[in-house]
């Protein structure tokens, strides 16, 4: 049994900080982020696209292979790269006079590492409507299979914050599975009346709201960098918040009790009340109303095609690590607990 | 103590006519609750002009309507704190004490919407913008009042048993469960001011009905564990 208790506590350790280390070493996959101008007319045009993530290019590396197409609705515009490196490409391109939109979207092909896209990467002021000149068109690229290593994925908006999965998601995955731990500890409370299940309530709802506190922290950090703003009025987020609150109401309401002895009783009525609320705030109501955050369509968390291989390779580990961590903290509050009590009633 | 289906709804009955009795005859409490109602509706003519835009009418209209139903719910279960709880204890079926006190709690909110939204077009007048969805305006405010009401029954009922600060406690502990709600009720009177197509809006009454019957539930089903504590 103690055995058991060294493997998963270390265990959760060790994948924690196998986490922390794969979480920030490994690079990005490269990305477009930037194009200059923002603004063309017709005719002949200096093009600069910024990149960001693993370089695509070596310093100075030829310029065979890679390819720069630009779309403008279905038809694709030819281009002449004149410089690559690991921080963009530099093209010239002839822009047509008739184009059928004036947004230009960018898709840069390096020989290795899959299509770099750029949506409205540029637009073009005084051009006509209608298809472009033939001499122009581009034909569209072979389909190649990327070779991408061991890389997170590049999400425009999100970019290198991605990381913060590993964070965000899984605090809110160990307090779902703690606040849990603390429902079924006061539904039995209710039925045994035993002051054993009120500490463990106690403790779980303890530890479960300092991991629901750190979930809205790198949350909050997260809208900061993705949606401009430290907090924003929205389905997800305001249950999430209320939640915090609710359970924060609990340990409110034991303190108020005191040395009461019905806190055990009225405390457990109060957390199986807020546990059906957090079920109902943070995974029924989200699912039915329009969010800024993501997976929305009938999941509040995050779709399956936002998440590849590289990326689960380390979610997954992040999620028990998580996990581990806060089951540990569960207990060691339940030691406490049980001491105090054995103090107190000596 | 009687249970069983029959003699449950026999007792809920009692118990919200002698709530009834009770408040009518100790009138002021009512009073004290309309007076909170209608003066709040007051400092909100002085503070505001008429022809508010419609989202500073809703703030106002849900702030008088939240803090007179704390005033009026939150002391729902003071009575029982008294020597007189013990003698229920044992003569009371739960259930149906909760429920006689839900279905008065309903019918007070009910009366105080009725009181609060009269109070607003008496002094404040409908916002600006000539929308006659009156009876939408209605519906989000009862709707809203009845999901209020059936959370803040359930936390009146855990605040009593406090024996010092049990009506502060109410508050602390109701606020941020009544935030859900809120935000559903507001959005409703919102989308009934501005004219916000039907489709757009018919899915908030549901969401209101189901949580004020789920928290409702909840109430009658765990009740009977703070009331034999």
């Amino acid at each position: 049994m103690s055995n058991w208790n060294i493997l998963w506590k270390f265990g959760g350790i060790l994948l924690l900080a196998y986490v922390i280390l794969r979480g920030f070493c490994t690079p990005l996959q490269p990305g477009l982020v930037e194009a200059t101008p923002d603004r063309l007319g017709p005719g002949p045009a200096t093009l600069e696209l910024m990149a960001v993530g693993r370089p695509f290019a070596e310093e100075g590396s030829s310029l065979e292979g890679y390819r720069l197409i630009l779309r403008s609705g279905t038809d694709l515009i030819t281009t002449n790269l004149t410089g690559v490196s690991p921080h963009g490409v530099q093209a010239e391109a002839t822009i047509p006079d008739r184009l059928p939109s004036p947004a230009l979207d960018a898709f840069l092909l390096p020989p290795s590492s899959g299509t770099l896209f750029l949506g409205n990467a540029f637009f073009v002021e005084g051009a006509a409507t209608g298809t472009i000149p033939v001499e122009l068109a581009s034909k569209a690229p072979d389909e190649t299979i990327p070779d991408l290593g061991f890389s997170f994925p590049f999400q425009p908006n999100i970019m290198e914050s991605i990381r913060n999965l590993l964070w965000h998601v899984p605090m809110w995955f160990a307090m779902f599975f703690v606040m849990g731990i603390g429902f079924v500890a006061s539904l039995m409370q209710l039925r045994t009346d035993a002051v054993n299940w009120d500490h463990r309530a106690e403790a779980a709802v303890r530890t479960g709201l300092v991991f629901g506190i750190l979930g809205l922290a790198t949350g909050s950090l997260w809208a900061r960098w993705t949606w401009g703003a430290w907090w924003v009025s929205d389905p997800q987020l305001n249950g999430a918040l209320v939640t915090v609150l609710l359970y924060t109401g609990y340990l409110i309401l034991r303190a108020a009790m005191g040395e009461d002895e019905r806190v055990g009783r009225i405390a457990a009525v109060y957390n199986v009340f807020a546990f059906v609320m957090l079920v109902i705030l943070l995974m029924v109501l989200p699912r039915y109303t329009d969010s800024l955050h993501p997976g929305k369509d009938g999941n509040p968390g995050f779709n399956s095609y936002d998440l590849d291989n590289s990326l689960r390779a380390v979610f997954y580990p992040a999620v028990i690590g998580w996990g581990a961590l806060c089951y540990w903290m569960y207990t060691l509050r339940l030691r406490i607990n049980r001491m105090e009590h054995r103090l107190l009633t000596q | 103590m009687r249970t069983g289906f029959h003699s449950t709804m026999r007792t809920a009955g009692t118990v919200a006519a002698m709530e009834w009795r009770l408040e009518w005859r100790q009138g002021h409490q009512l009073a004290s609750v309309g007076l909170f109602a209608l003066s709040s509706v007051y400092v909100a003519f002085q503070a505001a002009s008429r022809d508010l835009p419609p989202d500073a009418w809703t703030a106002m209209l849900w702030l008088v309507y939240l803090f007179s139903g704390f005033t009026a719910v939150g002391r729902l279960f003071d009575r029982e704190r008294s020597d007189t709880r013990r003698y229920l204890q044992w003569t009371v079926d739960p259930l149906g004490l909760m429920l006689g006190k839900l279905a008065h709690a309903i019918l007070t909110t009910t009366g105080l919407s009725a009181i609060v939204l009269c109070g607003f077009l008496l002094f404040l007048g409908w916002p600006a913008g000539d929308s006659d969805r009156t009876g939408l305006v209605i519906l989000a405010t009862w709707l809203g009042g009845l999901s209020m009401t059936t959370t803040l029954v359930f936390v009146a009922a855990v605040a009593s048993q406090v024996k010092a600060g049990g009506s502060a406690l109410g508050a602390i502990l109701g606020l941020p469960l009544l935030i859900p709600q809120l935000i559903l009720a507001t959005r409703m009177t919102l989308g009934a001011l501005e004219d916000t197509p039907w489709p757009m809006l018919e899915e908030i009454p549901l969401f209101l009905m189901a949580l004020s019957a789920g928290t409702g539930v909840i109430a009658c089903i765990l009740f009977p564990y703070i009331w034999r504590a």
